[in-house]
């Protein structure tokens, strides 16, 4: 087939490019996204956990530690997927481009693959840079995207099994060549015409490219990943949030003015609305006294960004208890904000009595963006189930 | 071998048709429409603007420049591409958000300039090194 190319089909002479080369990078590859399912599935039971499972409040730095990993290893992703499809690209012009309808298939689930995980990526990414050009709510496709991202792997792993294996058994620098010719109709390849030296490389090695991309991907991941990693914060070049510039040194998702809150905030009439057996009301003068508890706990936003931050306030459990709950009661905090999908959340089980309705941040009264006059704080919860201007508690059962 | 190719590409179908279907179901039609826009316009992107583009540089490179150099300059190009991809939507949407949010407040373009410059400087050190030893020992020309 191979003498049936018309002159003008194009030809890809470079050496770097392998089979073993790009098996991998695929490993690597491989494996970040299995860390990024993994990682976002966790991220999702924080949404929709089971009744019988509440999620639990220890560690504390749980979702601090998933979370970081999930952003800062798909950060990374972006130009490891990228080297990917450069390494495979003679693929492309294969000839005939399409042999036979078993080809034509192998070949549409490989645009599948190609286009949703440089979809996901990218919409991850911008997820992070809270930008959003598109019409659908990032969670959902997101999440189901990833299932048709895992699952077009799989079967592309099983398609390319035996190309895997010859892939990382061959040694880098001697593995057949990757051109627009498949190796099997390729007369040059170690497969057909036995042993033979190694491909030249004039200018870089097949070693020095896999260096080279992982140290790119490196200097990527020590740029970034300061906005999750505190202390190397000053490293962050490229990190897209900044912790020490958030008021009283802890950065905003949601703020007063976006959830049009403000004068309902800090108005001296504000009271909480305790809801239960024995219902109750308490004002901004009964705060003060019984605000009395500390505790260090991270805010940490399913977009990577964390810090450990000292909070004060009362405990959710008291007063849940004093309105006639229990410890295994289910409770709703409702914001005073309006018209939005998380201006509430639920809570139970170990978040319940691990929780703080906190005050005071970093030893100051709270800021109006981080939720004042109260809100909550629970270890090893999702930033925005931490509901922020706390009007209404209810205890559900 | 071939059991296991099996069990992975049946378990990969599965998977995905569920992905699959959950979006037809969850999502409204226009959503839809615009999703496959985005997965097509990918497709488009990286097989016809970047993986040509950097075949091209790769071409430009190996007829203009020598061997000797150019290995050091490949390494500060890949390098640099690579993070060039991950600072090009935060130099653009720098500044777009709330001051508080403490997000895109750096300045990203400057800030990838210097890295840039950096690896850079690294390699020409090194390029300068291979060349003195060469001189040293004209007799080792690789």
């Amino acid at each position: 087939m191979v003498q049936h190319r018309p002159r003008w089909w194009p030809k890809f002479s470079s050496t770097l490019r392998s089979t073993a080369v790009t098996a991998r990078i695929g490993l690597v590859l491989g494996i970040a996204i299995a860390v990024l399912f993994v990682t976002g599935l966790l991220s999702h039971y924080q949404y929709e956990p089971w009744s019988w499972l509440p999620e639990p409040a220890k560690p504390v730095w749980g979702y601090r530690l998933t979370q970081g990993i999930h952003v800062a290893t798909g950060i990374a992703t972006i130009p490891l997927l990228l080297f990917k499809l450069w390494s495979v690209y003679p693929n492309q012009f294969r000839f005939p481009p399409i042999r036979s309808i078993k080809h034509a298939v192998e070949r549409l689930t490989v645009a599948i693959l190609v286009s949703v995980a440089l979809v996901q990526v990218t919409t991850g990414f911008l997820n992070v840079l809270n930008w959003y050009p598109f019409p659908w709510y990032f969670p959902t496709v997101h999440r189901f995207l990833a299932y048709v991202l895992v699952g077009s792997i799989l079967l592309h792993v099983g398609v390319k099994l035996p190309d895997i294996g010859y892939g990382l058994s061959a040694r880098v620098v001697e593995a057949d060549v990757l051109t627009e010719i498949p190796w099997r109709e390729n007369p040059e390849s170690h497969s057909i015409a036995g042993k033979l030296p190694p491909p030249p490389t004039p200018g870089i090695s097949r070693r020095g490219l896999l260096a080279a991309a992982g140290a790119g991907v490196g200097v990527v991941i020590l740029t970034s990943v300061g906005q999750t990693v505190t202390p190397l914060e000053p490293l962050g070049l490229l990190a897209p949030r900044q912790w020490t510039r958030g008021p009283q040194r802890v950065p905003v998702n949601r703020t007063a003015e976006q959830a049009k809150v403000i004068a309902a905030a800090t108005s001296p009439m504000w009271t909480l609305e305790v809801v239960g057996p024995r219902p109750y009301r308490l004002t901004l003068a009964d705060l003060e006294p019984t605000a009395v508890h500390e505790a260090r706990l991270p805010v940490h936003c399913v977009e990577g960004w964390s810090v450990g931050a000292n909070w004060r306030g009362l405990s959710l459990l008291e007063m849940v208890l004093r309105a006639g709950g229990t410890a295994d009661s289910r409770i709703q905090l409702i914001s005073i904000e309006q018209d939005w999908g998380f201006n509430h959340s639920f809570v139970e089980g170990p978040q319940l009595s691990a929780g703080l309705l906190a005050t005071h941040l970093n030893r100051e009264r709270m800021d109006v963006d981080h939720g004042y006059p109260l809100r909550l704080i629970s270890p090893n919860r999702a930033g925005v189930l931490n509901t922020k201007w706390l009007g209404r508690i209810e205890v559900l059962s | 071998m071939k059991a296991w190719r099996i069990i992975l590409a049946a378990a990969g179908i599965a998977l995905g048709a569920f992905g699959v279907f959950r979006l037809l179901t969850e999502l409204p039609t226009y959503s839809l429409l615009i999703l496959g826009v985005w997965l097509l316009a990918a497709l488009v992107i990286q097989d016809a603007i970047l993986a040509p583009s950097v075949v091209g540089v790769g071409w430009l490179l190996r007829r203009y420049v020598p061997d000797r150099g150019r290995r050091f300059l490949q390494v500060t190009l890949i390098m640099s591409a690579l993070i060039t991809v991950i600072a090009v939507p935060m130099i653009f949407l720098r500044g777009t958000q709330p001051a508080v949010k403490a997000l895109l407040l750096r300045n990203y373009g400057s800030n990838l300039i210097l890295i840039i410059a950096i690896i850079a400087v690294i390699s020409l050190i090194l390029y300068a090194v291979r060349v003195a030893r060469d001189r040293s020992a004209p007799a080792n020309i690789s």
